[in-house]
């Protein structure tokens, strides 16, 4: 009954999210897309929980969905991106990319089948075991390290961010005095020979 | 549940590196007005720093800790302080370079800082997570710098293509480490080769499909064919002192990434690289070398040069002794000084608004600035692999390890490839000493900090040469 | 004091030139010329002084070292290293090259100044003594090859030092091609004593030759021919040898060495690098003593050189090339010496002849100089009126160089004569009458040349005359700084370095028991001024004697003489002015047959097949492909990520199911 249960969600969600992560790719409006990702997202998220990952599949929705993904969506719908431009030589290229991916996806079935990795499914807790305390606990003292390396990765991505998209203050109306008087007539005034009449 | 602090001691560089950096980022912010280049000497106390604790806390022992993730080495020690002190010739070259552009001075300081520590971090990685959060460390910030003159449009494409490529590559080696980690059930480097000497037959397939991106991931950060298509773009696109700099640490970083991973790690599977690496080093050596032939711009031809040269490099890797393990990283360091000198070069010679790109530029340097000239010979010859410079001390370890794992077929094929690729960097010392000069203007661009940093890289190089002993035996002492 | 102050005490001896060199050679335009002698004979005067000190630690308290300093390469089992070997002979050596180097590093300050290559001269001065000295100090063949070599170098470049005289250029290419020749012989050497022994440090190989001798292994030269090993590798060494210290027939470069700067040819071509060749024979001794074969060559090349050599010295007018005739035939000597295995005695006439033959040499170059650059002999004439001092110093050269007793030169000369008549060697009969009449002709041409140019009427024109004068005095300081040990260190040496109990060089040098001629002499020694006194009884004394005598009727006393003989015995004279015919022979047969072989070469090999198929072809095939191979950079990034996809899937399909 329970492994019915759970076996019916699992095929469903990640069926879900095949399809969708699909759909990301080969849709022709973005904001589609956009929201595509978002149910890739969701579906995801359903997995982790079937893995008692509470806090993970949580986390998921409320970073990701709530608020990168609202993000995203803002950009997409600012920029107005011509996909179709972008696709031109989706379908010259596809036959090749299709032999390639199909060739990949053959040899990844008969190598990662499930026999080779000799895996048990993860034991069952009960209700008072809590996830993130586990979690919590695990990162604070064993992966110590490679948490602080993951802030060190944020600032530096922080910075990146900043340093290639801040340009300086702007917004402010106020007169810059020096580049006003330095402003040389060339700059300005651009001067055009125009004929008299139009010579045929 | 008990909990044992880890020692942090061995890991003081890196918290060292990165509170200075921290620094750095805040005094550039606060004080640059009234101090425009203290973030500059910041940052080269911080390399200087960091040359000393890590000199200083080095105790020729092995030490493990933070869980297994991070280790401190022989070979990680020397590789550690060759990415620190390239660095700060880097940061010398670069000083004018950097003023005279629209590039934000703290922020190329900070992010090269950050870039450094990261390969610190993967130098040192111990574990899955580690080692990839160190490349992710070193990667992000490069992507930033290729961009960061923001008003020059072949940057931007140049960084765009960087991050597309460098995110494919990093998903394929996340891939391979996590078929590996899924076959053997463990993220420590040392657990996991502990494991390799008894996985059951039924996953041996597994852990070579996981090697394969594994060895993909490395061979992108080398540069080797055929992962090597963002080598010339980005090295032209680039400004001449970000391409300094992506043409010199991260090479190391990224030998110290396939030490740990192949050598370390997986030396059981060492035909499965090893077959491999022969490929990447044969197809590296030849488009590299072919494809420099006819370039005219010096950075690309460079580019193509370091592709080739990352060929010669592989090729002690995949050796598989120990010999062939310290003539690779004898070979990655002096690549790294080479090339450090010929784009340092490139950088300190572009004045205001003009960069000494292309091979003609270099036309009858010899009676602009002979001494320069002079340098810029010993670097191409050394390159070239002319004895007695270092370079040819370089290729002849690498030869003979290859003759000492017999692959003599190899050694011969790198040494035709070798002759080829003299003609190119010949051309260059032919421009500069034969054809007639298009400026007759001498060479004032140059301060006298970056001539002397640059004789100093260019006498190594011959120094090197002749006493090839004084690095090759800590190269030796490590394998 | 232990090991290791030698070792630093070494060091310091044999870099301090190098830094004199580097720094007069790369900043001599910066530092100027007053600066660059003053730096390069500082540093010179340090080694000198230290050298002394070194001779003080390793003859009075008895040390020696043998160390590696520094490992250069490692080629499987083989390692380069750069070490030192400090010995009685070596120190000796050391001490011998310092102190006629410093004198001429003086003396060139007089010589060469106003040249416009001065500081160049300095640099290169200073980087011989470095090489000279790597050669002397060297503990393994590697080593001794990097000095045989520099000193050779620095040799080619000294004697083209005037690089646009046609003369200077020529000799300093024959110079050098000479030396070639001798030094395949010597690398030839090198390399089957690095196969048969395994190892090119000294030690290791003397401390093998014993049981590798016991065995007596053959060497098949021609299939049939088999020589013993030993006799081989001890010729093909002695080829070696005999380039550097110009040995009939490949003595031909050293006349033509003069045309170098005077101090040059003191320095180079008559103290110091010719006798490395000596120098090295001596070191090889445990080999040598080990075949009778090669000895005898030795001596019979040596004595056969001393004669003939001497000869063509007669009939020379240039006055440095009287000089440099007398060199050869004394190096002849040498080699005669140790042909004998009275090593002692040939390195004992080394040292005495360094000093001899520099003073003779710096003497000369002083007259040169008064005579404005003049070296023809029949321009000059009682030129002792003009310049006493150098009248006097070159007296005593000639004095000792004619080996009249108590001069420094009788006494090793003396001592070569009687070990080569005590030898029993196959050859020694013809070797023996070959030095002695060499006694008579050294006296004979040196003293013709010293009457010719100090006495007799003046011939030099009326403006050279105008203007002679003695030399300045840092000119003459080093003449007299070398006349003095021309004539007391014989007499100081003789006693210990040949008959001293143990002799004074100890055990670097190996004698067997059946050769060792020189313990036969030591029965009639008794000090050496009975061995100046009992010089009357015997023949080289009045050979010589009759040599001066000869040379005085002839110059002196009836002028006439010389005319009588040149005329009446034409095909004599004919003879010695054509230097028996090796240089006219080199021409035509190696140096013309060279170039026609080179020529057919050129046209056919390089022209038509290496340029033209090779060369030009595989740069055809090679910019083809780049061509080709550029357009698969297309810029395009999803060809870039095609690419690796493409690489990740041959490798997969390769791995997984290969």
């Amino acid at each position: 009954m329970y492994n019915w249960l759970t076996d019916c969600v699992f095929y469903v969600a990640a069926a879900l999210l095949v399809v969708s992560s699909l759909l990301v790719i080969t849709s022709r409006n973005p904001v589609r897309s956009v929201l595509f990702l978002v149910l890739c997202f969701f579906c995801s998220s359903i997995l982790w929980m079937l893995l008692e990952a509470e806090f993970l599949a949580l986390v998921l929705i409320f970073v990701y969905v709530g608020a990168v993904m609202t993000l995203f969506l803002f950009v997409v719908m600012m920029l107005h991106i011509d996909l179709e431009k972008l696709k031109t030589n989706f379908v010259r290229y596809l036959p090749i990319g299709a032999l390639i991916v199909l060739g990949m996806i053959g040899l990844m079935g008969y190598i990662i089948a499930p026999e080779h990795f000799s895996l048990l499914a993860p034991a069952h807790h009960g209700a008072d075991y809590s996830n993130i305390k586990e979690l919590g606990t695990a990162l604070y003292t064993h992966y110590v390290y490679p948490f602080e390396l993951a802030a060190v990765i944020l600032i530096v991505a922080i910075i990146s961010a900043i340093s290639l998209a801040h340009r300086g203050p702007r917004g402010r109306k106020s007169q810059d005095v020096p580049s006003q008087l330095n402003i040389q007539r060339n700059d300005r005034v651009r001067l055009v020979d125009v004929p008299a009449e139009k010579k045929e | 549940m008990n909990f044992v602090i880890p020692d942090v001691v061995p890991a003081i560089p890196e918290i060292f590196m990165l509170a200075m950096t921290c620094i750095v980022l805040l005094s550039g912010l606060f004080l640059q007005r009234r101090y425009p280049s203290l973030p500059y000497m910041l940052s080269l106390l911080a390399l200087v720093g960091a040359v000393v604790l890590t000199v200083a806390l080095y105790k020729h022992t092995t030490e493990i800790t933070f869980h297994n993730s991070y280790i401190i080495d022989h070979i990680g020690s020397i590789l550690k302080v060759t990415i620190l002190g390239t660095c700060f010739f880097v940061f010398l070259y670069c000083r004018r370079y950097v003023a005279d552009r629209n590039i934000l001075n703290t922020e190329f300081y900070v992010l090269c800082l950050f870039s450094v520590l990261g390969m610190m971090v993967l130098v040192s990685a111990y574990s899955f997570i580690s080692l990839y959060l160190g490349l992710e460390i070193f990667s992000l910030p490069l992507y930033a710098l290729i961009a960061l003159q923001r008003d020059a449009a072949r940057s931007a494409e140049a960084a765009m293509k960087y991050f597309i490529m460098g995110a494919v590559a990093s998903g394929m080696l996340l891939y391979g480490l996590s078929m590996i980690y899924g076959a053997t059930k463990s993220v420590d480097i040392a657990v996991v080769s502990q494991v390799l000497t008894s996985v059951p037959a039924s996953q041996n397939l597994i852990l070579v499909f996981g090697l394969v991106f594994v060895v993909v991931g490395v061979a992108f950060k080398l540069g080797g064919a055929p992962f090597h298509m963002w080598v010339p773009d980005v090295y032209e696109g680039a400004p001449s002192a970000v391409t300094l700099f992506i043409a010199t640490a991260p090479k190391i970083a990224a030998f110290a990434m396939a030490v740990r991973l192949l050598v370390d790690m997986m030396p059981l599977y060492q035909v499965e690289w090893q077959h491999m690496l022969i490929v990447v080093a044969l197809v590296s050596m030849a488009i590299g070398n072919f494809v420099a032939i006819v370039q005219t711009n010096l950075k690309r031809m460079l580019a193509y040069s370091s592709i080739a040269h990352m060929g010669y490099m592989s090729l002690g890797l995949l050796s598989g002794n120990a010999q062939g393990y310290s003539a690779a990283s004898f070979y990655i360091i002096v690549y790294t000084i080479m090339s450090l000198g010929a784009f340092g070069m490139v950088t300190i010679l572009s004045g205001k608004g003009f960069e000494m790109e292309t091979i003609n530029d270099y036309k009858g340097l010899n009676s602009r600035n002979p001494w320069l000239a002079f340098i810029m010979l010993l670097l191409m010859f050394s390159m070239a692999g002319v004895p007695p410079i270092a370079g040819f001390f370089a290729k002849l370890g690498v030869i003979e390890s290859l003759v000492e794992a017999h692959l003599v077929w190899l050694a011969v094929l790198a040494l035709v490839f070798a002759i080829i690729g003299a003609y190119y960097y010949l051309r260059v010392v032919k421009v500069m000493y034969f054809d007639a000069p298009e400026h007759q203007s001498r060479i004032d661009t140059t301060s006298m900090d970056t001539r002397i940093a640059i004789s100093a890289n260019g006498l190594f190089i011959l120094v090197l040469g002749i006493f090839p002993g004084i690095i090759f035996n800590l190269c030796k002492a490590a394998f | 004091m232990d090991g290791n102050s030698i070792h630093n005490i070494s060091m310091i001896i044999v870099f301090a030139p190098l830094v004199g060199a580097i720094i007069a050679g790369f900043f001599g335009k910066k530092l100027g010329p007053r600066m660059s002698h003053q730096v390069t004979i500082f540093l010179m005067t340090i080694a000198f002084v230290l050298a002394m000190y070194l001779a003080k630690l390793v003859f009075m308290d008895g040390q020696t070292y043998n160390g590696t300093i520094y490992t250069w390469g490692v080629s499987g089992s083989f390692q380069f290293n750069v070490g030192f070997l400090i010995d009685r002979l070596s120190t000796m050596m050391m001490l011998c090259v310092t102190f006629v180097s410093l004198a001429v590093h003086v003396y060139s300050i007089g010589y060469m100044h106003g040249d416009p290559g001065y500081q160049r001269f300095f640099a290169y001065i200073s980087l011989f003594t470095f090489a000279m000295l790597m050669l002397v100090s060297a503990n393994n063949f590697f080593q001794l090859f990097f000095g045989w070599e520099g000193v050779g170098l620095v040799s080619y470049l000294l004697i083209g030092f005037w690089f646009r005289r046609d003369n200077a250029n020529f000799g300093s290419l024959k110079a050098f091609l000479v030396n070639r020749v001798g030094d395949f012989g010597f690398i030839l050497g090198i390399s089957a004593i690095l196969n048969y022994f395994g190892s090119v440090d000294y030690q290791a190989v003397f401390d093998q030759v014993p049981q590798f001798a016991a065995s007596n292994p053959t060497l098949s030269i021609i299939p049939g021919l088999h020589w013993s090993v030993i006799t081989v590798i001890c010729i093909l060494l002695f080829i070696g040898a005999m380039g550097k210290s110009a040995q009939m027939p490949l003595h031909v470069w050293l006349p033509e060495s003069m045309e170098g700067p005077t101090p040059i040819s003191a320095l180079i071509h008559a103290a110091t690098m010719v006798t490395a060749g000596v120098f090295m024979v001596s070191r090889m001794s445990p080999l040598f003593e080990l075949s009778q074969n090669a000895l005898s060559l030795v001596l019979i090349i040596g004595s056969a050189g001393a004669l003939f050599t001497g000869l063509i010295a007669i009939v020379q007018t240039d006055i440095k090339r009287v000089v440099a005739y007398s060199t050869l035939s004394q190096l002849g000597y040498m080699m005669a010496g140790l042909g004998a295995s009275a090593f002692s005695a040939g390195l004992f006439h080394l040292f005495t002849h360094a000093c001899f033959k520099a003073l003779l040499f710096l003497g000369a170059g002083s007259v040169i100089i008064g005579m404005h650059h003049e070296q023809d002999m029949r321009k000059m004439g009682n030129l002792r009126k003009y310049m006493p001092i150098t009248y006097v110093c070159f007296l005593i050269g000639a004095l000792a160089l004619s080996a009249i007793p108590p001069f420094a030169g009788y006494y090793s000369k003396d001592a070569i004569i009687e070990a080569v008549h005590a030898s029993t060697i196959p050859g020694a009969t013809i070797a023996y009458w070959c030095v002695l009449l060499g006694a008579f002709v050294t006296a004979l041409y040196t003293f013709r040349a010293f009457f010719w140019t100090f006495h007799t009427q003046e011939r030099m024109s009326d403006k050279v005359r105008a203007h002679l004068k003695e030399s300045p005095w840092v000119v003459w300081a080093p003449l007299v700084a070398l006349a003095i040990p021309s004539i007391f260190l014989g007499m100081i040496l003789v006693g210990p370095m040949l008959y001293g109990k143990p002799p004074l060089l100890g055990d670097a040098i190996y004698v067997a028991p059946q050769y060792n001629v020189l313990a036969e002499m030591a029965k009639e020694y008794h000090g050496p001024w009975s061995m100046a006194f009992h010089s009357v009884m015997t023949l080289p004394f009045w050979l010589a004697v009759s040599g001066v005598f000869v040379a005085w009727l002839a110059y002196c006393g009836m002028p006439s003489l010389p005319e009588m003989f040149a005329s009446r015995l034409r095909w004599a004279h004919a003879t010695l002015t054509y230097k028996f015919g090796f240089d006219d022979f080199n021409q035509f047969f190696f140096v013309r047959g060279c170039r026609r072989i080179a020529g057919w070469c050129y046209r056919v090999g390089d022209q038509m097949i290496v340029d033209g198929f090779f060369v030009n072809g595989s740069g055809r095939v090679v910019q083809w492909v780049s061509r080709v191979s550029r357009h698969l950079q297309s810029g395009y990034l999803y060809h870039y990520a095609f690419a690796m996809i493409l690489g990740l899937v041959v490798f997969l399909s390769w791995l997984v199911l290969g």
